[in-house]
């Protein structure tokens, strides 16, 4: 696709890159970029997120121009938007649709690397960066989903806020310090909307712009686990490589089509989606005299809450809760398998990571769950499946990943 | 281009078809990005608050001293209104060669408004009170004669930031940093004593 | 497909199927459907007449106002200033509940709740059933009625003259309790009909249905428009999609 210069537009691009390396940026990174040819469905995940990102900068800057922190005037002012701004009817559901969206995609880019390998080496710092960006997005949604002043605002946040509580010796002061009074209200909202508007959207920023440095410094991995470095052509680049551009930026644009398609059908017609992405008690007021019938955590902390209350003690829940979210970071070295992809392990590992997913998925329902009768059980059982595969996946993977690899990608042409 | 790992031989580019398509793609998201646009352009717009608190404004003129002006706000815009009294009105045809646009030709004004008294009825004179200028608040100044605006004052406005001068019509002076003539919101009356600021009066001919 | 996808397909069905149930809830034997139409435009227009009438006396819908109502409802303004708007109020107000908060506080120990949102908090068909199932309680000092959605509501039956007031038969269930002692509880079967009012069942079913849709309405003015809207975008993303993936194709023909 080279561009036709006509000498206006060859003076202007020779005075600009004489000022910005802009066509170095676009060989190096873009057309001078090789990535391995045999990406599938699973490999769409990132751009998206890194799309929901912008969506949600977007929608976010035009929600704060009409939000009013504090205690009086928070719950009053979403209202007021959504009914008298023009567009805001639809702009606001964009922002709290994009928040679950946001989760989906990243869970399911998350599961990429868990069953291709990708954490393993080189590439532990990059997961470890990524890792990061997922930490700082749960404070993120939980600081944005107090901002409303709903019910389930208040009350979700009073419970994860007094989780701090179980830290030994520090605890109840670090409650307070956080909340900035004696109980949620004015202080706690002021403050958490500074930080869900500017600090953690910067810091976020930034770790992504780390993310993407450090894949472009390692490259990246494939469904097969196979470095396509390894393996280079007569003209030095990688014979399982692409171009970036023009293969994967077509090939991203399909994908972000089609999410787009998907999030346009929830935003127009089901923006609640059952009660999933805007929770029924959050439509009525703060009241702190009234706790809703069922206190739950947005669909994307529902995991951890499951195992949260799956343990009779409340400090040793958030103990095990906190270890539950801090796990992922050591599966870099936890999975000592020679070979990077699930396709090339044993049965074993490949039980092993489907027992996994799985069992995310049932806390995930569990803890939307009241906590009675079967519910408790099951979580209980789960929340040890869960933990069983940290443990196990020292032992499974180096039993099981060792087998011979092909030396070439499998791809068949689509 | 497609430079990659190929062991067969590499079958005709079809360039026109790839043009076609990369413009077909590339103006459907145009389409798409402005579309998308348009819902945050158009937040921007005055919401149904605004379009609550803009409603007209009722003035009980009874209450005004013929002489006097009177300030009331509409559409978060300061309105000036003027009982003239004959005087004042004696005053406006006196000078119409030092003014810019003595005829209104330029300025904004509904179309009841535009004649020489810039008026529906004479001895009412209602102004949106923003210099023509920059914006700042016009000052009173109805003495006639008072030498510290001008030689040979017949009485107006004189805006305080960068000394524009208007008449007892808000029409402005030569010499002003101003260009147009003070403007006119729509108003009506409703009997003899109600003034309406933001409702146009019924089309009747030049009152 | 492989073990793992097979596995995610069944976790994201049984997550799915538990979020559905997740949100329906309980259904006691006697909890209907509200069945409303939120596009039927008289129905709203009946529903807010109906409102205003009889509810605004104590609720406020403080987050909507008449000017908006009557736009989005297509009530002209006579018709509006005649049968929505209270006396006193500027047409562009927000409705206001009549009575003082203080008042309502001393009399039924709790302010009326503004119901702007409550089709949404509650949902319609809780709505429904709660305007339907009020009955005669003889046990109900202060207002002489109850109400199966709402159990020891402290509402009256406001509606009385237009439904009349039912009668509750209930059946004596025995439960055999975890020590094995039995227990006898009463339990709901059937409405007879009581004190009759101005409407016959049908009509009073329409009548709350109406209701019940104008709070859909107003919990969420713009749900008509934006699905309207989202079915072209949907169309249009469809259409992108459909030529962005022409174009990839057309490209990913070089590799091989």
């Amino acid at each position: 696709m080279s561009a036709t210069m006509d000498k206006n537009e060859g003076g202007f691009r020779a005075w600009l890159n004489k000022r910005l390396p802009v066509d170095q940026f676009m060989a190096d990174q873009l057309t001078g970029y090789y990535a391995p040819k045999n990406f599938n469905i699973w490999y769409f995940f990132g751009s998206l997120a890194l799309l929901v990102f912008v969506m949600q900068i977007v929608t976010g800057i035009f929600v704060t121009m009409h939000f009013k922190a504090g205690e009086a005037t928070a719950w009053n002012s979403v209202q007021y938007m959504v009914r008298e701004v023009p567009y805001m009817w639809l702009i606001q559901p964009m922002h709290a649709v994009g928040a679950s969206f946001f989760f989906i995609v990243v869970y399911l880019h998350m599961a990429r690397a868990f069953m291709y390998g990708s954490y393993k080496g080189p590439r532990e710092l990059l997961w470890v960066i990524g890792m990061l960006i997922y930490l700082a997005l749960m404070a993120e949604a939980f600081m944005g989903y107090v901002l409303p002043y709903g019910n389930m605002s208040y009350w979700g946040a009073q419970v994860i806020i007094n989780l701090f509580g179980t830290i030994p010796g520090i605890g109840p002061d670090l409650v307070e310090w956080i909340r900035g009074d004696y109980g949620i209200g004015d202080a706690t909202l002021t403050r958490f909307f500074s930080l869900h508007v500017i600090a953690l959207p910067f810091i976020i920023a930034l770790l992504v712009l780390l993310h993407l440095v450090a894949l472009r410094q390692v490259g990246s991995n494939n469904p097969d686990g196979i470095e396509i470095k390894e393996n280079l052509g007569a003209d030095g680049k990688p014979k399982d490589g692409i171009p970036f551009h023009p293969y994967y930026t077509l090939k991203d644009i399909v994908g972000v089509g089609l999410f787009l398609t998907l999030f346009a059908i929830v935003v127009f017609f089901v923006p609640t989606f059952g009660g999933l992405f805007m929770e029924a008690p959050n439509f009525e007021p703060a009241n702190p005299s009234s706790t809703p019938e069922h206190i739950a955590p947005v669909w994307y902390f529902t995991p951890y809450y499951a195992i949260l209350r799956a343990v009779p003690d409340q400090k040793l829940g958030a103990l095990l809760m906190a270890l539950s979210v801090a796990a992922f970071l050591f599966v870099p070295w936890l999975d000592r398998a020679k070979n990077k992809s699930i396709r090339y392990r044993g049965l074993a590992s490949k039980l092993l990571l489907a027992v996994f997913f799985i069992t995310f998925l049932m806390l995930m329902w569990l803890g939307l769950k009241p906590a009675d009768g079967i519910y408790v059980l099951l979580a209980r059982i789960f929340t040890v499946l869960y933990f069983a595969f940290f443990i196990l996946l020292p032992f499974v993977s180096k039993a099981d990943g060792n087998g011979p690899v092909p030396d070439r990608v499998t791809y068949d042409a689509h | 281009m497609s430079d990659h790992a190929a062991d067969d031989t590499v079958p005709e580019v079809d360039e026109s078809r790839r043009k076609f398509l990369i413009a077909a793609t590339a103006g459907t998201g145009a389409v798409g990005a402005v579309l998308t646009a348009v819902p945050f352009v158009a937040s921007w717009n005055p919401s149904e608050s605004a379009r609550a608190a803009g409603l007209p404004t009722e003035v009980d003129l009874s209450k005004i001293e013929p002489g006097q002006m009177a300030t009331f706000f509409w559409r978060k815009q300061q309105i000036y209104v003027v009982k003239r009294t004959p005087e004042m009105l004696a005053t406006l045809s006196a000078h119409d060669g030092q003014l810019k646009d003595a005829k209104s030709e330029k300025s904004d004004q509904p179309v009841y408004a535009k004649n020489d008294q810039r008026a529906i009825k004479p001895e009412v004179l209602v102004l949106i009170g923003t210099c023509t200028h920059l914006g700042c608040l016009p000052k009173t100044r109805f003495t006639p004669g008072d030498a510290s605006v001008m030689a040979n004052w017949p009485g107006g406005f004189f805006c305080p930031c960068h000394g524009s001068k208007f008449d007892l019509a808000g029409r402005v002076f030569e010499g002003s940093p101003a260009s147009v003539n003070l403007k006119i919101p729509p108003y009506s009356f409703e009997g003899d004593n109600k003034l309406i600021i933001g409702v146009d009066a019924p089309a009747k001919g030049v009152a | 497909m492989t073990p793992t996808k097979i596995a995610i397909v069944l976790g994201g069905l049984a997550l799915l199927s538990g979020a559905v149930s997740a949100n329906e809830g309980g259904h006691a034997g006697w909890q209907r459907p509200a069945e409303n139409e939120i596009s039927n435009l008289p129905s709203l227009q009946r529903g807010a007449r109906n409102f205003m009438s009889y509810c605004s006396g104590c609720h406020s819908l403080k987050f909507v106002r008449y000017s908006r109502l009557a736009e989005d409802l297509k009530i002209s303004d006579s018709l509006r200033d005649q049968y929505i708007v209270k006396p006193g109020d500027k047409f562009s107000d927000y409705i206001k509940a009549s009575m003082p908060a203080a008042d309502a506080q001393e009399w039924f120990g709790k302010p009326p709740p503004d119901l702007s949102l409550v089709a949404r908090s509650r949902g319609s068909d809780w709505i429904f059933n709660f305007l339907t199932t009020f009955y005669a309680d003889p046990n109900s000092r202060q207002t002489g009625v109850n109400n199966l959605q709402l159990p020891g509501t402290a509402m009256p039956h406001v509606l009385a003259s237009v439904q009349g007031v039912q009668n509750a038969v209930w059946t004596a269930v025995e439960h055999k309790g975890e020590d094995g002692k039995a227990t006898v509880a009463q339990e709901f079967k059937t409405f007879e009909p009581g004190v009759v009012g101005s409407l016959d069942k049908e009509q009073y079913d329409e009548f709350a249905r109406d209701i019940v849709n104008f709070l859909q309405y107003a919990s969420d003015p713009t749900q008509v428009e934006r699905q309207g809207m989202g079915v072209w975008v949907v169309l249009f993303l469809l259409m992108f999609t459909g030529i962005a993936y022409m174009l990839k194709k057309e490209y990913w023909k070089d590799v091989r």
